[in-house]
């Protein structure tokens, strides 16, 4: 025991140890987020089955089965649950029956000792519905105006067929509304607007009002015209209806115009359920949300962390690394830079949330509020730029990773040996020419280390961002096709909150579970790429820099 | 005195193989001083048996100047020694050339001391003058050697001295050899020998003062080669006086 | 032997004339800096102390001692590399052809444009092989791509590196050996034509084939230039030098003809240096 005690062997297990602890925390992370994620979009099969409580009348239920558990006889006993007294053990399921409109819950237990034998209709149908989440049952009859214009075998090709027209009429109605009547809306407050800045100067003249009066006529002519155009549109919506029998055996009439999709789980091949699967991924990425953000896609969410992140690096880059530069090349050594430096050495440790009230007061309100007297006089009293916003979370971003900017620089900057800067001095370059020719250059991976530290933390971040421009929806993504084209005043979505607002805030929490694992799953990749595209430019730097010596 | 010349490096052993070198040449002058000693008693005896030991005794000088020579050698390619260290290397190597010149002219005195055994002697006279002139190269001999062992520039310059009288020493001997040539042409022969003999005694008197420049040039670093007296003695006793007087 | 011996005889010092050195004498050179009464400190302690001494232009001087002796410390007075330590304060005067480069308002930048530096670690760029050689001429705001190809190329030669590296002058100058990198270096620094060429040890870091042909280097380029080398070799010193100083402890011990110093140094201390003795 001493020899083996003396031969180093513990020290060996207890570092071993704490490595496979970590591992395995890490990747048991990773793997639930992957398993849960990317099962979010798998057409489960739908079972039909009869349950029968003892002392009720048998229900028939239709439904695709989320989770099963075991507990103690004595346990559901409590609860209420008819279990014998001698049954030890009970297994219940967690079933999504749908139809939210129809039975008023989605999601319901089921003892599985009182459930007949589960069936696998074919023709059971999943409809994805605009409202009220999915709906399940077997379709009877497809309607055109009232009319049965397809039933039986035909019925389902045909009905697909309406579903894809549905969603192309309801593309054209989107890229009106949000294309050309945002454009017409954006264009028509700036008129408003103009006006307001020449009132407020005094230089409205009776000309001018009618010049505005002029333009606001011909804007409002073209929306009448998008109007009616809608009006038609939506008329041609409300054409088809289909008609399906839900659980309850009553028969159920919806609107075409009402599904996004439509598939027949039990029907589907093996290569049928992965082209699904890849299809709902992409609507998963690609789509807006719908539902209060429980059904629909994150696009908003991702575009938003995106540009978030990418005008935070924008700020703290050079903001960083020109203070790292003055700190270790510029500024006279002693207690007053030691103190700046423990300084910004701290403001890494201090916690997320205080830099977002920092934001929101001086940021938002200050700041902000100062900049609308100035620059957007005419909007107020609503704000522009003094209500939280893209640019004020950035900065505030910026502000958080800041510290990490200049410490990893800072590194950077020392590791360079003098003799390289002698050398450049010594061939009578200034110090300020040494310094971007040579030192800087040479410093670059550093400068990328700590901005793949900066972006790391701040795509991670909620908190803060919670108070100075993040909301939960947002109805307008920050980038578009209206001048000056980045609106760095708007307001954003963000997959961190996302994950907050569809986890915890829904009112459909058990709907939105699978969809909170998708969303951190989306967030765990785009930070993973952000990262690899800055170790990558930072290793191709050090690279393109390395000496001999490293 | 000769320690602090050659000793006080940072490498010990660097100090032990200089003063092994110093050792060995003073160990070869040593053998060479006995070996003329011998020559000239030899020839003054014509005793051809110490003559005979002093030719076979050649070979040990020979055999000395070869492991000197290969010593410097070693020291000039693994120490490469600089001012006053390289100038002790040329200098030993300089002196063991001598020295072995030396011997070789110790040897020929006995191959003639040899010779003059075997026929009549000549006058007592010429004999007791070349004894004179033997015994004062032999102590010019042993002053250079004293000097370069004393490392003292000082006592070399005093020892070059003496080769003025030795050559004149030379010059009055020969000149006699001359008169008695003249009057007897049946000695010409034998005193040829003698005359030969004397030219090598006046020899080893100028390789001894060559010895002494070597050791003036180790000890103040100036070549006094090919220069006067005066000017020698100006350089040792004027321009610069040795550390440790 | 020694042929420093002034009073040597004409007959005799035609012998030595076509022989492999010539006696030198400073006061017959033509002096390219002098240097009076230099005190250096940093902050309390003094690291030089009055020194004063004359360089000979389009020759090798050197400067050796022991560590922490003051030689290097010299060495960066001369194009005012000190300056970049704090606390450093320097007195006297190092006039350079005439002219005290510690005067008020001399140009530093100039005056390391005229006296060039290369260093103990070969110190290239980050840059291609091209664009080191060019980089004190890109500063002096030469943007001819003729002439910068032309004194790149002319520079390179000099350094007797044209054939090794003409292929691949685009090519990251890290990429070198230790030897090629240091040949660059200087290549960098005669590139912009200065007078004076410092050396810190700048062999220090090579191999014995990379030294000899620095040291043969510094040999051709006395032909056009004033050397001034820091070194810890003597062997190399006595090699490559024309004259030698001696520095101890901030002092000037000794400063001559190299071979003099070599062979028969005035200064007992100098020659237990150079010796290997406990003075």
């Amino acid at each position: 025991m001493r020899e083996w005690w003396k031969s180093g062997s513990p020290w060996i297990w207890l570092n071993g140890g704490a490595v496979t602890i970590s591992m395995v925390m890490v990747f048991g992370l990773i793997a639930l987020i992957l398993v849960r994620g990317f099962g979010a979009f798998w057409p489960h099969p739908v079972f039909e089955t009869t349950y029968e409580l003892p002392g009720t009348e048998p229900v028939v239920v239709v439904g695709e089965l989320r989770r099963s558990e075991t507990l103690t006889g004595a346990a559901m006993r409590d609860a209420g649950v008819p279990i014998p007294e001698d049954q030890l053990i009970v297994t219940r399921h967690l079933v999504k029956l749908g139809n939210r409109d129809v039975t008023g819950r989605d999601f319901a237990y089921f003892i599985d000792d009182f459930m007949d034998e589960w069936r696998y209709p074919k023709n059971m149908a999943v409809l994805e519905r605009r409202e009220w989440g999915d709906f399940y049952g077997i379709p009877l009859r497809l309607l055109e105006r009232g009319t049965t214009v397809a039933v039986g075998d035909e019925l389902w090709d045909e009905f697909q067929g309406r579903v894809r027209r549905v969603n192309d009429l309801w593309d054209e109605i989107r890229g009106i509304e949000r294309g050309a009547i945002g454009r017409i809306n954006f264009q028509l407050e700036r008129v408003r607007l103009d006006e307001r800045r020449a009132q407020l100067r005094g230089t409205l003249t009776d000309e001018m009002r009618a010049e505005f009066e002029q333009r606001r006529q011909a804007l409002q002519e073209q929306y009448r015209e998008l109007e009616q155009r809608l009006n038609q549109l939506y008329e041609q919506l409300g054409r088809d209806s289909i008609v399906m029998r839900a659980a309850d055996g009553s028969e159920v009439t919806l609107r075409v115009a009402d599904v996004v999709k439509a598939w027949q789980p039990n029907n589907m091949s093996v290569p049928a359920k992965v082209w699904f699967y890849v299809q709902d991924f992409f609507d998963f990425i690609f789509g807006y949300p719908r539902e209060a953000n429980t059904e629909g896609g994150i696009f908003p969410a991702i575009f938003g962390t995106v540009v978030m992140v990418l005008v935070m690096s924008i700020i703290v880059t050079p903001f960083g690394i020109l203070a790292a530069i003055y700190l270790r090349e510029y500024a006279k050594q002693g207690p007053l830079l030691k103190t700046v430096r423990i300084s910004v050495y701290n403001l890494a440790g201090v916690p997320s949330i205080v830099f977002g009230v920092f934001g929101l007061g001086f940021f938002v309100y200050f700041m902000g509020g100062a900049i609308d007297r100035t620059f957007y006089p005419e909007a107020l009293p609503s704000p522009t730029f003094g209500t939280p916003g893209l640019f004020w979370a950035s900065l505030t971003l910026a502000l958080l990773t800041l510290p990490v900017v200049i410490v990893s620089t800072e590194e950077g900057l020392a590791r360079i040996p003098s003799t390289i800067r002698e050398g450049s001095l010594a061939l009578g370059a200034t110090k300020g020419e040494t310094l971007w020719k040579v030192v800087v250059p040479l410093a670059t991976p550093a400068m990328m280390t700590g901005l793949i530290l900066a972006i790391a933390r701040a795509a991670g971040e909620v908190a803060p961002l919670m108070l100075v421009g993040v909301v939960k929806l947002a109805p307008t993504l920050p980038i578009d096709g209206n001048f000056p084209f980045i609106h760095l005043e708007r307001k954003i979505m963000h997959l961190g909150f996302h994950i907050y607002d569809v986890g915890f805030q829904s009112p459909h929490a058990e709907a939105a579970e699978q969809l909170v694992y998708a969303t951190a799953l989306i967030l765990v990749l785009l930070i993973l790429v952000l990262n690899l595209s800055a170790i990558t430019i930072r290793n191709h730097l050090r690279e393109k820099y390395r000496a001999e010596s490293d | 005195m000769e320690n602090k010349r050659i000793g006080g490096h940072y490498s010990h052993r660097y100090d032990a193989e200089l003063e092994e070198v110093v050792n060995r040449v003073l160990a070869m002058g040593g053998l060479v001083e006995a070996q003329l000693t011998n020559a000239l008693r030899a020839f003054i005896d014509a005793d051809s048996q110490i003559a005979q030991e002093v030719t076979e005794n050649d070979t040990r000088v020979n055999t000395f100047e070869v492991t000197i020579d290969e010593r410097c050698v070693e020291i000039l390619a693994r120490r490469q020694p600089a001012a006053m260290d390289l100038r002790l290397i040329v200098a030993v190597i300089k002196t063991i050339t001598d020295l072995e010149r030396i011997g070789d002219l110790a040897t020929a005195i006995a191959r003639m001391a040899m010779r003059q055994a075997e026929g009549d002697r000549p006058r007592k006279q010429i004999f007791r003058d070349i004894e004179t002139m033997g015994n004062r190269v032999i102590s010019m001999l042993a002053g250079a050697l004293d000097a370069f062992a004393r490392m003292d520039a000082t006592a070399a310059v005093d020892v070059v001295r003496q080769d003025f009288a030795i050559d004149s020493d030379h010059e009055a001997i020969v000149r006699q050899n001359v008169t008695y040539m003249m009057e007897d042409p049946r000695n010409i022969s034998r005193l040829l020998d003698i005359s030969h003999a004397v030219r090598a005694l006046e020899r080893v008197g100028d390789h001894a003062r060559n010895m002494c420049e070597y050791t003036i040039y180790f000890v103040k670093g100036r070549d006094v080669r090919h220069i006067d007296l005066s000017e020698m003695e100006a350089i040792v006793h004027d321009k610069k006086t040795p550390p440790e007087g | 032997m020694s042929q420093t011996n002034p009073a040597a005889p004409a007959m005799h010092a035609s012998l030595f004339e076509g022989n492999a050195r010539k006696v030198r004498f400073l006061s017959d050179e033509e002096i390219a800096i002098t240097v009076e009464n230099l005190d250096l400190f940093y902050g309390e302690s003094q690291a030089l102390k009055q020194i004063t001494m004359e360089i000979p232009a389009k020759r090798v001087t050197a400067f050796i001692g022991p560590s922490g002796c003051g030689k290097s410390t010299l060495l960066r007075c001369f194009n005012r590399m000190n300056d970049l330590v704090d606390a450093c304060r320097i007195e006297g005067a190092i006039n350079l052809h005439g002219e005290n480069i510690y005067r008020r308002g001399t140009d530093v930048a100039e005056l390391r444009r005229r006296v060039g530096m290369v260093f103990q670690k070969p110190n290239p760029f980050p840059k291609t092989i091209y664009e080191n050689v060019a980089y004190g001429l890109r500063l002096q705001g030469v943007k001819n791509k003729r002439v910068l190809d032309e004194v790149v190329e002319r520079s390179i030669k000099a350094v007797g590196l044209w054939d090794e590296v003409k292929d691949r002058l685009q090519s990251n100058a890290f990429g070198l050996s230790g030897g090629q990198q240091q040949r660059l270096v200087i290549a960098r620094a005669i590139a912009i034509e200065p007078e004076v060429i410092l050396l810190d040890e700048p062999t220090s870091a090579l191999d014995p084939i990379s030294t000899a042909k620095i040291e043969e280097l510094i040999e051709e380029l006395k032909e056009t230039y004033t050397i001034l080398i820091v070194t810890h070799n003597m062997q190399q010193a006595a090699r490559v030098s024309d004259y030698t100083a001696y520095m101890y402890l901030g002092e000037l011990i000794e400063y001559a003809d190299t071979m003099h110093l070599f062979t028969n140094p005035s200064q007992k201390a100098t020659e237990d240096y150079i010796t290997g003795r406990y003075g």
